[in-house]
């Protein structure tokens, strides 16, 4: 009874938009499928509502042939980052229309609609033109026209990546609710994110993928502590996670004439060259550390990014807190080798802190 | 200064509206007139200024037996084959159009923009290019000096023009609105026209409004392809000029012939400003 | 090298669209500040909340309703916009697309009939701190987007008058990798000609990265001007609190018990501020969840919360709890762990925010 899909392929032009991508989606669970702008995110949500025919492959849904099935006749669900709504109907006509389309009795379009209006907090604007909401409302009856029509896929595709940051936060604490009470137990959930922090969030079963080709899957959890290669360690983190060309030897590892102690889950790797990984936030000021130069201090909120550089190797360092800095200061920083990721030359994950392997 | 300002605007307004509807009176006046009024001296109001006379607009409805120039036939020709061929120029361009906005046309190296210039190309070249082909062809298949022949005719002439106002039309409804409506549970036909054509009442208007005046005013192709069968009417408004100006009749068919059009614009001038696509755009 | 720059008084000011009106509502609150040579200063709030039109008025798109703005103790408010010698960047980069880079740098000195070798020598160096050098010769439409903007803005610099360059959320439509190359450039710029800069954005990031001032504002109203420390860690206004940060600061409505104490519920907090003098025994202590520790037991100053949510946001865990029918949120390090059930969470006095009527007492 599952949405499983089993080697799409979808090239329309020169590159590959989908390459051999499978998946098997299971009934009441939520999935978040992550990757950069133009990775195929979009491509595969399309796919799998039927906008768009792979060249190759299958995809299967409660064991029926989901490929020969058109759009209109399969039951999903679309909110898009853009705000889509039809804009010749007011709010709730637009949350009718799919329960029209559908032919549904009229007092159960009204319950319906009603708890949809409820769930995402547009109470009392039923009547409201869509022009003259605002961004964050437009994506609410966006996202009520969906749970409205009770779909048994929902895919939402990066729904919250135009709004502003504060009412982003506020959405997707809203969502988190949403997804937790207003779905039932049949609905496949598939959301796309380029946010490493969204997908944490969410917590659901993730799909990492960079261009259009799967890279990992797994709990969020999962791919977050055993990132199975580089690619994956950098679209999983946010700022991406540094990595370090260097080597290892029999006493140290060694990059950019820093020499650090072996940490325990490293001992029973061989002596060669690695990429080492590190994560931003694993890096901390140090009187007694090593010198970089800041080439930029971005300050967010509550923390401070820096980008520094030494030699050919560029990396950012997250210091909770927020300080000032100017360009081209040096800096001294301190390498927690307890937490570092050995990539192989192949790029493949070899050890990591959480004590995954590759294979 | 905001009260000198507030006389300025109104000023203005006044003059341009003078300017503007002066030549309508004149003509109004005008019609009223006979030979003598016309030829005396400058005058202006009925009665006042002269002995007003319906004579003016009796020539057009009297049969050219009795002195007339029956312009009756030829108008409703005319509303005929306008909106006749307007309308399914707007029928068949709007298709057009939206297949031209939506979907990818190869063929050899043809492309999309191709398509949409070889219907524009239709209205660069000079009428006269045109006329010799289509009196051929309509020689040919039997339709010259018939209403038939005219409307197809004006279907060639028209439809480009709804098919260029359209694609640039459809090409700004995002993409992603069809989509919705697919996955909404429309299928194509159904997504077509409870979704997009909805949100396309104002370039649907706008194109109209483009055919029927582009249709109406035309003399040139109802000059050369009619003869006594079908007439239209500003070839039989020409036909009114003799060796004395009959101004009075001329005056109350150009209000006769502009008529139509002002009823038009006051229909669609509602329309206009009405439905926008800001909310689904952005 | 030396350039002329102006100090920018804005002494007075307000703004309101309908000036008629006999109670008109306010684009811009009155206010009056000083914007010094060769600082950096963002312009920071929500959209509709008046920093647009702020930006217009130094830019003289809008003259204010009332008050006086002094370029150098000059008052320029009833000069047209190219008479002020300020140079703007829009959201949308703004250049001559069948010109070269050159040309396009060139031009607004070109227009004011400076020799070859002046403009030669202004190109050269403005070019340069923007990494144009190379390009100077290719057509400016060939340029990715944020060369584009980079050229509009040097179209600002190379005028050595400027007083200052505005921008109006110059990096929206510049891709987020490239983002980081030009926040660099702006500081670089920042440093070397000693412009005043001044960045109109929404967001708080952009803000804090770019600059050393930051005026937050809300609804027409300046709330607090300050350096990205100050906003985060000294909230003026519960608004201030929430608009910085993320998550939002933890704001609790709570009563005046003594001098120093607050009341939440039944837990009393001792905070740093000083609250005998308060009429309204009403107020909110705010505190962010950065600073909330885990504390072990309880002791003074903690809460007794239970546990409703543990996140694992992959670079720290946050913890939602509730008291009562209040929500608490902490942020804590990813290791640490977390006990089930009820915790006991500890506000550091020196941390606790007191707001009265919305304002940081």
């Amino acid at each position: 009874m599952n949405l499983i899909g089993e080697k799409i392929s979808y090239k329309p032009d020169e590159q590959f938009h989908l390459n051999d991508v499978s998946f098997n989606f299971k009934k009441g669970n939520l999935y978040t499928i992550l990757g950069r702008t133009l990775s195929g995110k979009t491509t595969l949500l399309k796919t799998i509502a039927g906008l768009l025919n792979p060249d190759q492959g299958s995809i299967s849904f409660e064991e029926k042939d989901f490929i020969k099935i058109p759009v209109w006749e399969r039951n999903v669900a679309m909110v898009y980052q853009q705000f889509i709504n039809y804009p010749h109907l007011n709010v709730y006509e637009n949350i009718t229309f799919p329960l029209e389309q559908r032919k549904l009795s009229p007092e159960q379009i009204k319950k319906d609609v009603d708890e949809a209006l409820k769930t995402v907090g547009l109470v009392g604007f039923e009547n409201r033109k869509i022009q003259e909401l605002s961004g964050g409302q437009q994506q609410r009856v966006a996202l009520a026209r969906s749970l409205a029509k009770k779909a048994k896929i929902l895919l939402l595709d990066e729904p919250l990546v135009n709004l502003d940051y504060k009412l982003r936060e506020q959405l997707r604490e809203e969502f988190k609710r949403i997804f937790s009470e207003g779905l039932s137990q049949d609905t496949i959930l598939i959301y796309s994110t380029t946010d490493p922090q969204e997908v944490m969030e969410l917590n659901g079963e993730v799909i990492v993928l960079d261009e259009g080709k799967v890279l990992q899957k797994g709990p969020a959890k999962e791919i977050f502590e055993n990132p199975s290669n580089l690619k994956v360690a950098e679209i999983s983190n946010d700022p991406p996670m540094n990595v370090l060309k260097g080597s290892k030897n029999s006493k140290n590892l060694n990059f950019e004439n820093i020499s650090l102690e072996i940490p325990n889950h490293f001992k029973n790797l061989e002596d060669k060259d690695y990429n080492f990984g590190i994560r931003a936030s694993e890096i901390k000021l140090d009187e007694n550390g090593e010198e970089f130069e800041i080439e930029l201090a971005e300050i967010s909120g509550s923390e401070t990014l820096l980008h520094l550089k030494r030699g050919n190797s560029k990396i950012i360092a997250l210091i909770e807190e927020v300080m000032n800095f100017k360009i081209h200061e040096k800096v001294k920083i301190n390498f927690n080798a307890n937490k570092f990721y050995a990539f192989g030359e192949d790029e493949k994950l070899v050890s990591s802190p959480y004590g995954g392997t590759n294979g | 200064m905001s009260k000198l300002y507030t006389f300025l605007k109104y000023f203005f307004i006044t003059f341009w509206t003078v300017f503007v509807v002066a030549p309508f009176l004149w003509a109004v006046s005008t019609s009223f007139k006979d030979f003598q009024s016309v030829n005396s001296k400058v005058t202006y109001i009925p009665w006042l200024d002269f002995e007003p006379t319906l004579e003016g607009w009796r020539v057009l409805i009297k049969s050219p037996a009795k002195g007339g120039v029956d312009i009756v036939e030829p108008y409703f020709n005319s509303i005929f084959v306008t909106c006749t061929a307007s309308l399914i120029s707007i029928v068949l361009g709007t298709l057009a159009a939206y297949a031209l906005s939506r979907f990818t046309f190869k063929a050899g190296f043809v492309r999309n923009n191709d398509i949409t210039f070889f219907f524009i190309s239709q209205r660069i070249m000079p009428p006269i290019v045109l006329s010799i082909p289509f009196f051929i062809f309509l020689s040919t298949i039997g339709l010259l000096d018939s209403l038939l022949g005219l409307v197809v005719v004006y279907i060639v002439l028209l439809m480009p023009i709804a098919v260029w106002i359209m694609v640039d039309f459809f090409n700004r409804v995002p993409k992603e609105l069809d989509e919705t409506a697919l996955i909404d549970g429309c299928n194509p036909y159904q997504a077509f026209y409870k979704v997009v054509l909805p949100n396309s009442i104002p370039g649907l208007i706008v194109a109209g409004m483009f055919c029927i005046i582009f249709g109406w005013i035309d003399f040139f192709f109802a000059f050369i392809l009619t003869f006594t069968e079908v007439q239209l009417l500003p070839v039989k408004v020409v036909a009114l000029n003799s060796s004395i100006t009959p101004w009075w009749s001329l005056s109350a068919s150009a209000l006769v012939s502009v008529a139509p059009l002002i009823i038009v614009a006051f229909i669609v001038e509602r329309y206009l400003s009405k439905g926008n696509l800001s909310g689904a755009l952005k | 090298m030396e350039e002329q720059m102006a100090k920018i008084d804005l002494s007075n000011i307000s703004h309101t669209y309908n000036p008629l009106d006999p109670k008109p509502t306010y684009a811009l609150n009155p206010f009056s500040m000083t914007w010094e040579n060769g600082k950096r200063y963002a312009i920071l709030g929500p959209s509709g909340c008046g920093k647009t039109t702020m930006l217009n008025i130094v830019s003289g798109l809008v003259r204010p309703s009332k008050g006086e703005i002094l370029f150098d103790e000059i008052p320029v408010t009833d000069l047209k916009t190219e008479d002020r010698n300020i140079a703007q960047v829009f959201q949308f980069p703004v250049i001559y697309n069948t010109m070269t880079v050159y040309d396009n740098l060139a031009f607004p000195l070109r227009c004011r009939e400076f020799t070859k070798e002046k403009i030669e020598e202004r190109v050269k160096s403005v070019s340069d701190t923007l990494n144009l050098s190379s390009f100077l010769n290719s057509p400016a439409r060939k340029l990715t987007a944020d060369q584009k903007q980079l050229i509009s803005l040097g179209r600002g610099l190379v005028r050595e008058d400027v007083a200052a360059v505005l921008m109006d959320e110059p990096l929206t439509v510049i891709d987020p990798d490239l983002k980081f190359r030009l926040r660099r450039n702006l500081k670089e710029i920042n440093e070397q000609y000693k412009t005043t800069l001044v960045y109109v954005t929404h967001d708080q990031n952009e803000a804090m990265t770019f600059a050393e001032n930051i005026i937050v504002m809300d609804q027409g109203e300046i709330v607090q001007v300050g350096l990205p420390k100050d906003l985060f860690e000294k909230p003026k206004t519960t608004f201030v609190g929430y608009f910085i940060g993320s998550p939002a600061m933890n704001i609790f409505h709570s009563t005046v018990s003594s001098d120093h104490e607050v009341k939440i519920n039944d837990t009393t907090i001792k905070t740093n501020s000083n609250l005998g003098n308060l009429k309204d025994k009403n107020v909110k202590l705010g505190i962010r969840s950065e600073f909330i520790e885990l504390a072990e037991k309880e002791k003074s100053n903690t809460v007794k919360i239970k546990l409703t949510r543990v996140e694992d946001f992959g670079n720290f865990k946050l913890l939602t709890g509730k008291m009562g029918d209040l929500v608490i949120k902490s942020k804590v390090e990813r290791e640490k762990p977390i006990p089930d059930g009820e915790l006991n969470l500890y506000f550091p006095p020196e941390k606790c925010c007191v707001y009265s009527d919305e304002k940081l007492v």
